[in-house]
C-alpha cells in the first residue's frame, strides 16, 4: 500500500437530496452505495455512485452511476453536473453560480422565482440588482445574506418583510437581478448577522436573515442605524455608566432565524424595514453580533445549566459542521472543513424520472481515497 | 577563413544556474500585524477565556447626612472564549531530489512552508474578521453604488464611530516638521484595506489624505502603510477581502466590495497555545518506508482568534471609484 494515500470510509441517513462529508482530506476518488436503493431495488434510484476527480467531460467533472431503469434493470448512467465533488470550505466569498431571478414578491415573507434554482432549506444566498426599474424594486436587500426557510423547484422564501410601500414586486426577470449561493457561509462562529425582524416587549424577539448560531446565554450587541427605527438597542451610549457599553443576552431560541434576548424594549421605537429605494446610498443595515458568551458575571447559573455542552452546530441540514472537538458553548470556533459533497444533480440518459444519488432517508455507504499516485 | 562560433561548438552543458533564485511575490499580512497576541499556556485546555470587567457606576449622588450607606453594586464580568483550532502542511520530498538538486531543496521548501504558515495565520484572521466584525456602509463617496466608494466623511465617521466607544488608538501624532510637502499626522486607527483602493486614496489628496511619503518623519510607518486620512492609517494588502461583483447599481452595472477593516487596539486577538506558534518538522528519509526514500518537511501551527473588544472595530465597506489596472 502506498505511504501517504488516504482512504476513509463511513455511512449517513440522508435527509436530503444533497449531503456534505466532512473528511481530513479532500479526497480524489468517491464511490458510494445507496443501501436503501439495493435492497428495494425500485425503479429509478440509483444502487452505485463513483466519481475521479480526473475526468473531466467537455466543462463537466461527472459522477457516474448504476441505476435501476424505468423496469428495474441495472444501467450505467452519468450525473454531468452537480453530482459528487470535492470541496475545501477555508476561503471566504466562495460562490456558486449566479442565476437569474425570475420574480420576487413584495410580501412578507419575499419570495423568489428563479427557474430551477436547485437551492435546500438551509441554504446560504445573496442576491443584488433587485430593481424593477431605476427606481423602484427591493435593492433594499442587495447583497443581504438570506438563509433558505422555503423551497419550492422554482421558488425560495427568505426572511425579510417587502410588503412596506418602498418595495416592489420584481417581474419579468429584471436585467441584472441575480442570486447566488455563499458555498461555505459559517467559516467561523458565531458571526455578525443582519437583523431581519425586531418584535418589542420585556423581552425582545429578534428574526435574523441567516442562521444565527447563537446560543441561550450568548452576549450579543446591536448595530441599528436610526433608520432602521430600534436603535435603542445599540449597546451605546449607556447614560447610567458614561462610556460602558450596554449588552443583551439571548434568553431562548426559537429557531435557527429567531431567538428572543433578555433587553426590555417595551417603549422603544418599532423597527422599520421599509427603507426608501432613494435613501439606500451609505445605509448600513442593522445587525447584531456576539460579543461574549455564556458564564458571564451578567448571567445566572443555575443548578441545572451545564456548563460545557456539547457543540450545537450543525442544527439543520446542509450545514459544514466543524472537524474541530466540542466547543464551550458559544466561543468563538473555527468551523473550516474539507471533504466530499453530493449533489442533488440527476441523471444523464435516464431522464424519464429526475434520478438523484440519494433521497431523504436513504442510508448511504461510502468510500473516499486520495491517491498517492496517479496517472496522469 | 572560418570562425567557430556557439553555433557549431556549444558549451558541454548548455545551461547554468544563476546565481540566486527569483523572489516570490508574497502579499503583506497586516491582520497579523495588527493583532494583539496572546499564548495559552500547555496543559490549558481547548479553550482560551478573556474576561473584561464592566465598568461600576460612578457615584455621583451625595451620601447626604442619614449616615446610611448606598446600596452596594454587583462586580460583574463579560467573558469571551476562543477555541484553539491546530493547522498544518507538509512537502514529501524523494532522496533522488535532495541528493541531485543543484539548489538546496530542504531550504527553499523550509522557507515557503514558513510563509505558508504565516499566510495562512493572516488569512483565517482575515476571513474572521469579515465573519464576525460589524459593518458600517461607505456612503460618502459618488460612485452611485451603496456601498459608495471611500469618501473622506466615511473615515471620519469610523473613527468617529471608535472613540465614542472609547476605543484606543494604536500610533500617536507625528508631530509636523518643516519640510516642504509634508504634514503632521493625527493619533490614528489602523485600517486594513486592499492594494486595489490605493488609486481612490490619491484621488483624496488634498482632502484629507496624506501619503506616507508626505509624513514629517517615517520612523513609525510600517512598511505597508500608504497613507493616512483623518484619524486613520491605511495599511493595504493585495490580500484584502474583496467580494467580486458583488454590487450592482441601477442601470445593473455591477462592482467590487470592499472590506476595510477599522480597528484599535486590543480589538482582535491572535492566540497561539505554549508557544505552538510555529513547528517546522524535518523527518529524514530514514522514517519512510523499508528503502528510506522519502524525506518530509512539514509546518503545523495551533491558532485561535477573538474579537476582544467588539467595539473597537468595524468594517467599513466600500466600492471602488477608479477602475483596476491589469
Amino acid at each position: 500500500m502506498a505511504e501517504y494515500s488516504r482512504i476513509a470510509k463511513g455511512n449517513f441517513t440522508a435527509t436530503a437530496t444533497t449531503q456534505y462529508v466532512n473528511l481530513p482530506f479532500a479526497p480524489d476518488f468517491v464511490e458510494l452505495w445507496n443501501y436503501s436503493n439495493i435492497k428495494t431495488a425500485a425503479a429509478n434510484t440509483v444502487a452505485r455512485a463513483w466519481w475521479d476527480s480526473k475526468l473531466v467531460d467537455g466543462s463537466n467533472n461527472p459522477t457516474m452511476i448504476e441505476i435501476y431503469n424505468n423496469s428495474s434493470a441495472v444501467v450505467f448512467d452519468t450525473i454531468q453536473t452537480n453530482g459528487i465533488s470535492a470541496f475545501q470550505a477555508g476561503l471566504s466569498f466562495q460562490f456558486g453560480a449566479s442565476q437569474q431571478i425570475v420574480s420576487a414578491t413584495a410580501a412578507n415573507p419575499i419570495v423568489v422565482t428563479v427557474t430551477a434554482h436547485g437551492y435546500n432549506v438551509g441554504d446560504t444566498v445573496v442576491m443584488q440588482g433587485l430593481y424593477q426599474s431605476s427606481s423602484t424594486g427591493m435593492p433594499q436587500i442587495n447583497g443581504v445574506p438570506f438563509t433558505i426557510s422555503a423551497v419550492t423547484t422554482n421558488t425560495f422564501t427568505i426572511k425579510w418583510n417587502g410588503s412596506g410601500s418602498n418595495y416592489t414586486a420584481l417581474s419579468g426577470s429584471p436585467s441584472g437581478a441575480t442570486v447566488r449561493k455563499v458555498l461555505y457561509p459559517f467559516l467561523y462562529l458565531p458571526e455578525d448577522n443582519v437583523v431581519s425582524a425586531i418584535t418589542l416587549g420585556a423581552t425582545t424577539t429578534v428574526v435574523t436573515t441567516m442562521y444565527h448560531n447563537f446560543e441561550v446565554g450568548q452576549e450579543i450587541a446591536f448595530r441599528i442605524p436610526n433608520a432602521w427605527g430600534t436603535f435603542q438597542l445599540n449597546s451605546l451610549p449607556n447614560v447610567t455608566i458614561p462610556g460602558s457599553p450596554i449588552y443583551g443576552y439571548v434568553t431562548s431560541i426559537t429557531d435557527n432565524w429567531t431567538f428572543v434576548c433578555n433587553i426590555n424594549s417595551s417603549s422603544y421605537t418599532a423597527f422599520n424595514p421599509n427603507q426608501p429605494v432613494s435613501g439606500l446610498s451609505g445605509l448600513t443595515l442593522p445587525q447584531v453580533l456576539a460579543v461574549g458568551d455564556i458564564n458571564t458575571g451578567g448571567n445566572t447559573i443555575t443548578a441545572t445549566s451545564p456548563l460545557y455542552p456539547p457543540p450545537q452546530f450543525p442544527t439543520s441540514t446542509n450545514r459544514v459542521g466543524t472537524i474541530n472537538g466540542p466547543a464551550i458553548r458559544g466561543a468563538f470556533v473555527n468551523n473550516t472543513s474539507q471533504g466530499f459533497f453530493i449533489g442533488g444533480g440527476v441523471a444523464n440518459v435516464d431522464t424519464s424520472a429526475a434520478v438523484t444519488m440519494i433521497a431523504n432517508g436513504n442510508i448511504v455507504y461510502w468510500r473516499a481515497y486520495l491517491s498517492d499516485y496517479a496517472n496522469p | 577563413m572560418s570562425v567557430t562560433t556557439t553555433g557549431n561548438l556549444g558549451p558541454m552543458i548548455l545551461q547554468s544556474l544563476a546565481p540566486a533564485m527569483l523572489y516570490v511575490p508574497t502579499p503583506t499580512m497586516n491582520y497579523i500585524t495588527v493583532c494583539d497576541k496572546v499564548s495559552m499556556p500547555a496543559n490549558g485546555g481547548t479553550t482560551c477565556r478573556f474576561m473584561r470587567p464592566r465598568a461600576l457606576q460612578p457615584p455621583t449622588v451625595q451620601l447626604g447626612n442619614s449616615g446610611i450607606d448606598p446600596p452596594a453594586q454587583i462586580p460583574q464580568r463579560d467573558i469571551i472564549d476562543a477555541q484553539m483550532a491546530f493547522f498544518g502542511t507538509g512537502c514529501i520530498i524523494n532522496e533522488q531530489v535532495i541528493l541531485q538538486d543543484q539548489e538546496g531543496v530542504l531550504a527553499w521548501v523550509s522557507e515557503r512552508l514558513a510563509v505558508a504558515m504565516r499566510q495562512a495565520e493572516d488569512l483565517i484572521l482575515r476571513d474572521y474578521v469579515v465573519s464576525a466584525a460589524s459593518e458600517i456602509y461607505a456612503g460618502g463617496g459618488s460612485n452611485g453604488f451603496n456601498p459608495t466608494n471611500l469618501g473622506v466623511t466615511d473615515f471620519s465617521l469610523v473613527a468617529t464611530t471608535l472613540d465614542t466607544n472609547n476605543a484606543y488608538k494604536f500610533m500617536s501624532g507625528i508631530e509636523g516638521m518643516d519640510r516642504f510637502g509634508t504634514g503632521p499626522v493625527r493619533s490614528a486607527y489602523f485600517m486594513l484595506s486592499s492594494t486595489e483602493l490605493q488609486s481612490d486614496f490619491d484621488a483624496l489628496t488634498g482632502s484629507g489624505f496624506l501619503s506616507q511619503w508626505n509624513y514629517p518623519t517615517n520612523a513609525s510607518a510600517l512598511p505597508s502603510e500608504y497613507g493616512s486620512v483623518y484619524n486613520i492609517r491605511i495599511l493595504t494588502s493585495s490580500e484584502a477581502p474583496v467580494a467580486r461583483n458583488a454590487v450592482t447599481n441601477t442601470s445593473g452595472a455591477t462592482t467590487d466590495l470592499y472590506y476595510n477593516t477599522v480597528l484599535g487596539k486590543q480589538a482582535l486577538t491572535h492566540i497561539n497555545q505554549d508557544g505552538y506558534s510555529m513547528n517546522l518538522i524535518y523527518r529524514d528519509p530514514y522514517y519512510s518506508g523499508m528503502l528510506a526514500q522519502n524525506a518530509t518537511l512539514a509546518v503545523k501551527f495551533a491558532q485561535a482568534q477573538a474579537i476582544t473588544q467588539d467595539t473597537a472595530i468595524r468594517n467599513l465597506l466600500s466600492t471602488r471609484l477608479s477602475n483596476l489596472g491589469v
